[in-house]
């Protein structure tokens, strides 16, 4: 089938159409031809009726006489000149009469050589189609009770008429002249109907890419209403998306530049200061402005993925075996706060997830509760099934976070007022969007003793696991 | 010259602060808003560096209510967001300078040299006293054609006096422009640190007045 939905319906529309028009034609030939029989009986009627009606001299006369019986007469009407209902072939009826005894009055000698001088009379008046000699004829028998005449009249079918083919082409002819008219119409008419399309896709095209203001073509039919809604709406996303991405970018440009400007005046101070040691020391600050912003850059980059929207395949995940790797991890800059860290809970507890975002999202809560919490203090990760869920619990008994603040807790760049901790802001929007990504839910609860900050991710219990 | 260096990030003030000493200032250094706030209502500073990205009371909250409390003491303005919008909402709500993060230390300090110049009504960066040429930028002293060294202590004082001409300055005030928080003051170091600058300068320079303090006639 055809990819052009104007070839398409000039197909469908001109396919039906003609079968329409055939079947109309094959009904009106067949009418017609049917008519024409009986039209040809009721002539052969009237002849007999006037033969019955002839004494047996008269009889005799016109049995050697010819009876033209010729539909038309030749020349007769000079407009009539075309050859499509011509009968111009002689055609003689014939004709036979017998007396109430059965015996022949009168008969055309011809039907002697037709071997049908003899033929049985049928017992009552009618028509019947016969063959003679090969070939077809029409009779019409005639029994007469005023003289007890039987009339038989004898007529060749009219099989080499044009008649029939005439009428068939009289009927089809405007047909044929019609269709190419018709298709020449429907064509524009399409067209036509089509053109809503065409302004459709010339907006579209003519749309300049940074603005995506929703496309308007005036009054479009309904049919492509629904075609300009979704694209619009589309558009809408598509708009709110990049403004999102905007704003991203914006912002990371603005906390890329907080670690930039450390560096830059560390780095000045070092080249400035002329005591040895102190230089040593604004050198040491600069590495380490470098490698926040690493991480932050880092951060950015993990963010943007998972904005992504690309659902990552799960697998099931033993998470206290992720919860143990991450305390490792975090060990050494716990010790550094003389802080200690402790795993408690389920061991055999599967989530469906990825563990490479589940450390991430561990580590970042850890590292959380590292800078957050308080020197010397606890953090605890805790690993329980609840019902049909499995909670990742991650407690410190630090200072905690102000309740107003925890809704903002996962706002990007976002820091909690007064702490002295060097921190993007990323982190637990990092978190947030990693439980996002694999359906599971957020909570912040007090931390141990009603002290600090429990974070709490909810996974749907993987059923494996049982 | 006494400095309150507003910023919450450790490493952009540690850098500054660094940066400021060399250039011969002293420097307080709060993180947060309050704290500044505090400060300001109890030290009298030469100058101010305001990060505007503070937690608790923001930068621009602070500067409203410095300027609200009638306070002229000048203020440059330290962001990361730095727009044309930004910019003109910070000079119009009083900062009298502005820089985008990252910014350039020696820029800065040029700045904060500007700002402070103009708050004492000079034009130009040298100061001129009799057979005196001050170069506070440099920091170095002449009498006539000699350069004289002084320690920076000595200098910060001299600075002191001379950009205050005719109005005398008190013990505790001088105190005050010399040492930061970090800083023990030894008891009679004001008068050390006189008798030093007469001793290099001359001792007609700096007068004492009886029960009040030190002070440089004008000219």
């Amino acid at each position: 089938m055809s990819a052009s939905i104007r070839s398409r319906l000039m197909m469908l529309v001109l396919v039906s159409i003609s079968v329409v028009w055939g079947v109309a034609l094959v009904t009106s030939y067949n009418q017609a031809k049917r008519e024409i029989g009986e039209w040809e009986n009721a002539r052969l009627a009237e002849l007999a009726q006037i033969l019955a009606l002839l004494d047996q001299r008269d009889l005799q006369t016109l049995a050697h006489a010819r009876i033209d019986v010729r539909e038309e007469e030749k020349g007769g009407d000079p407009g009539a000149n075309d050859e499509d209902d011509d009968d111009t072939l002689p055609r003689d009826a014939l004709f036979q009469v017998r007396d109430a005894d059965g015996r022949v009055l009168a008969g055309s000698p011809q039907l002697v050589g037709l071997h049908a001088w003899d033929l049985a009379v049928p017992a009552q008046s009618g028509a019947w189609n016969i063959s003679l000699g090969g070939k077809l004829w029409h009779t019409f028998t005639l029994r007469d009770t005023l003289l007890g005449h039987t009339v038989r009249v004898f007529e060749p079918a009219n099989t080499r008429s044009d008649l029939m083919s005439g009428v068939a082409r009289r009927i089809a002819r405007p047909l044929v002249i019609a269709l190419p008219v018709l298709a020449l119409l429907v064509w524009f008419s399409i067209g036509l109907s089509l053109a809503p399309l065409q302004t459709l896709s010339r907006a579209i095209l003519r749309r300049d890419i940074n603005k995506l203001e929703p496309v308007d073509i005036g009054r479009a039919p309904t049919e492509v209403r629904p075609l300009v809604d979704s694209i619009n709406h589309v558009l809408s996303r598509l708009r709110d998306s990049l403004d999102r991405q905007r704003a991203f970018t914006a912002d990371a440009a603005h906390e890329l530049k907080t670690p930039l400007a450390a560096i830059k005046v560390q780095a000045q101070v070092a080249l400035a200061e002329e005591d040895a040691a102190l230089r040593r020391a604004a050198m040491e600050r600069v590495v380490r402005a470098v490698d926040r912003s690493a991480r932050l850059a880092e951060q950015l980059l993990l963010m943007a993925r998972l904005d992504e929207h690309e659902k990552l395949s799960t697998s099931p995940l033993r998470a206290a075996t992720i919860a143990k790797d991450a305390i490792l991890a975090n060990e050494q800059s716990a010790r550094q706060k003389d802080m200690s860290i402790v795993f408690a809970g389920d061991t055999r507890a599967e989530i469906a997830a990825e563990p490479l975002l589940i450390g991430i999202l561990l580590d970042n809560l850890i590292d959380n509760a590292i800078k957050y919490g308080r020197a010397g203090g606890a953090i605890e990760v805790a690993v329980r099934r609840e019902h049909d869920r499995v909670l990742l619990t991650v407690r410190d008994d630090g200072p905690g976070v102000a309740h107003e603040d925890l809704a903002h807790l996962t706002s990007r760049f976002f820091r909690a007022p007064g702490n002295q901790a060097t921190g993007s802001g990323l982190g637990l929007s990092i978190v947030a969007r990693i439980v996002e990504h694999f359906d599971a839910r957020l909570r912040f609860d007090a931390g141990i003793g009603t002290r600090g900050l429990a974070v709490e991710v909810s996974f749907p219990f993987h059923a494996s696991a049982a | 010259m006494r400095v309150l260096l507003v910023e919450d990030d450790d490493l952009i003030g540690n850098g500054i602060e660094a940066g400021l000493r060399q250039a011969g200032f002293t420097v307080d250094w709060t993180r947060n808003g309050r704290d500044a706030n505090l400060t300001l209502t109890t030290t009298a500073y030469a100058l101010v560096v305001l990060d505007l990205g503070l937690p608790g009371m923001s930068g621009m909250q602070l500067l409203k209510w410095l300027r609200d409390a009638g306070k002229d003491v000048p203020v440059l303005v330290l962001t990361a967001k730095d727009t044309i919008v930004d910019r003109v909402g910070g000079l119009e709500a009083g900062a009298d300078d502005y820089m985008g993060k990252p910014f350039d230390l020696t820029e800065l300090i040029a700045r904060c040299r500007a700002l402070l110049r103009r708050s004492q009504g000079r034009s130009v960066e040298l100061i001129r006293y009799r057979d005196l040429t001050v170069n506070p930028a440099a920091q170095t002293v002449e009498v006539g054609e000699t350069r004289v060294t002084l320690t920076s202590r000595e200098w910060a004082l001299l600075l002191q006096l001379l950009t205050n001409q005719g109005m005398p300055q008190s013990r505790s005030r001088l105190e005050e422009s010399l040492y930061g928080w970090q800083e023990e003051i030894e008891s009679n170091t004001i008068e050390v640190h006189v008798s030093n600058l007469r001793k290099k300068l001359g001792a007609s320079l700096i007068k004492t007045v009886r029960g009040v303090g030190y002070v440089v006639e004008k000219p």
